[in-house]
């Protein structure tokens, strides 16, 4: 479909053409999730990539994960006190809902944001650029397939890393909720594992786990689609990092809501 | 360090804090301090995997397993429950656990947390086996509760209706006699004001004083013995007729008109 066939009015060839293009869209989105999966389990594997690839994503991630999931159990064990205490007068249920709101929502889904922003941006732009300076067909070129040789790695290494990084990212986050509700809430550590202990569940981490999986399975799947989709020249990269990092903030949103409403089930 | 040792490395600490807070919650526990004791219900309360279990008060284990055994006899009375529940209890707490003990599920908290509260047996009992299955007390069923509530409530309206005209006749007769009492109460009190009653009770208080200081004399050994040598001297008496009494009399030179 080029430019010149667009410039109508007419509502239903509008219609018609935002059709076409959002189908090709998916097709385009299935395929290369079609062909990741096959690539994913299908000798050679690159095991030196995918490692390269989960330090980068994992290990250099952790510490500003941590941080920042930290900040934001800080800030829920503080305003559920307030609130908790604005309703009943009693805030002893706070270490009890605010560990299970971390490990069901918070850890992972901050956790996916973070990772999102930090690796999947970077990973839109890298693949953008091996797309704009022809290494893509380059590599077609040679016989290697792009899609084995940059995402099955980053797919793999995402997913492992989302698993880790939810576990680390969750329970430093509770460690750091102990902390606060100790300091700010005079809580002792031992009255706030036992308040927890009412409420949370070894499922609920496992859970977590596979949000995490979820959501860092779909990071690499968007950055590369629009890499591979990015048009020349520096705007079209900004623009393939940008649409890349929308597309995945929501999909991690939409996941959390479907996961969610799934393991909604199970308790 | 090499990329590959990093990598490891998150790795273990993150297997490490996986089993640290399966370790918190109970979920792992590889150095077990805890005995097992399964119980008998037929009605639950709403109690789940996990609730607490405490004697006296204190936290001592977790309710580990709930299941439904529809044929299941308790061994020493026969009686068939529904429910076995499994229970794990510390070992610290253990001794305290004997045969006599009574399992009753019990709410907790702000929000009526379930928990199985054991209450302690007596040392002349023996101390329950690890494993054994012994009868739970069954919670009162609110539902019942409230049933059976409602149903008295009923029967009281009936009542009521039905003897509407005798009850408001004894309420107004109630009526007249609170009325009278309080009329009463009234007089008494401006009567207690009075100086004439005052100067009655005055009298009664002294004569009541005089006779406690009397009858305490009484009780004393002087007393006792005019008592002794007065009832003597009546039996005595009681023997001699009318000319006997006026003789000795008259002998004794005392002149007197007897009977």
């Amino acid at each position: 479909m080029n430019g010149e066939q667009r410039l109508t009015w007419n509502p239903f060839e509008m219609l018609g053409f935002w059709l076409i293009d959002a189908w090709a869209a998916v097709y385009d989105f299935l395929s290369l999730l079609a062909q990741t999966l096959m690539a994913t389990f299908t000798p050679p594997f690159r095991f030196n990539d995918t490692l390269k690839q989960f330090y980068f994503v994992a290990n250099q991630s952790v510490l500003i994960v941590c941080f920042c999931v930290t900040s934001a159990a800080a800030v829920t064990i503080v305003e559920s006190s307030y609130h908790m205490k604005l309703v009943i007068q009693n805030d002893s249920l706070v270490p009890g809902f605010a560990a299970l709101l971390i490990l069901r929502e918070l850890g992972s889904v901050v956790m996916a944001l973070l990772i999102t922003s930090r690796v999947g941006a970077g990973l839109a732009a890298e693949v953008g650029s091996m797309q704009i300076t022809e290494q893509v067909d380059a590599l077609k070129m040679l016989g290697i397939n792009p899609i084995r040789f940059i995402v099955v790695p980053r797919f793999v290494a995402c997913i492992a890393a989302g698993v880790v990084l939810s576990v680390v990212a969750n329970l430093v986050c509770l460690y750091g909720a102990m902390l606060v509700s100790t300091w700010k809430l005079g809580y002792t550590p031992g009255g706030f594992i036992t308040a927890m202990q009412g409420f949370v569940h070894f499922r609920d981490l496992i859970f977590a786990a596979i949000k995490g999986a979820a959501f860092g399975s779909v990071i690499p799947l968007f950055s590369c689609y629009f890499g591979f989709r990015c048009q020349s020249g520096a705007e079209g990269v900004g623009l393939a990092t940008t649409n890349s990092v929308v597309a995945t903030s929501v999909s991690v949103i939409v996941i959390d809501f479907c996961l969610t409403y799934v393991f909604t089930n199970f308790y | 360090m090499k990329v590959e040792t990093k990598v490891g490395l998150l790795f273990v600490v993150a297997v490490v804090m996986v089993a640290a807070f399966a370790y918190y919650l109970g979920v792992l526990n590889p150095f077990s301090d805890s005995n097992r004791v399964q119980l008998g219900f037929n009605f639950a309360g709403g109690i789940e995997v996990g609730s607490k279990v405490r004697v006296m008060g204190i936290e001592v284990g977790k309710v580990t397993a709930i299941d439904f055994e529809p044929g299941l006899k308790m061994p020493k009375t026969g009686e068939e429950v529904k429910l076995k529940i499994t229970a794990t209890i510390s070992k610290k707490a253990w001794p305290t656990v004997r045969q006599d003990s009574k399992f009753f599920i019990n709410l907790a908290g702000v929000i009526g947390e379930k928990y199985l509260e054991v209450s302690p047996g007596t040392s002349a009992s023996p101390e329950l086996e690890p494993g054994q299955l012994v009868r739970g007390e069954d919670p009162p069923r609110i539902d019942q509760l409230i049933s059976q509530s409602y149903g008295l409530a009923g029967k009281i309206l009936d009542l009521v209706q039905k003897n509407e005209g005798s009850i408001t006749d004894t309420l107004d007769k109630m009526n007249v006699l609170v009325t009278n009492v309080n009329k009463t109460l009234v007089l008494l009190e401006k009567t207690t004001k009075n100086e004439k009653f005052t100067h009655i009770v005055n009298n009664v208080d002294t004569l009541t004083s005089d006779l406690t200081i009397l009858t305490s004399k009484l009780r004393g050994p002087e007393a006792q013995r005019t008592l002794d040598l007065m009832h003597r001297l009546v039996w005595r008496l009681d023997k001699m007729d009318e000319a006997a009494i006026r003789k000795f009399l008259q002998q004794e030179g005392i002149k007197a008109r007897l009977f």
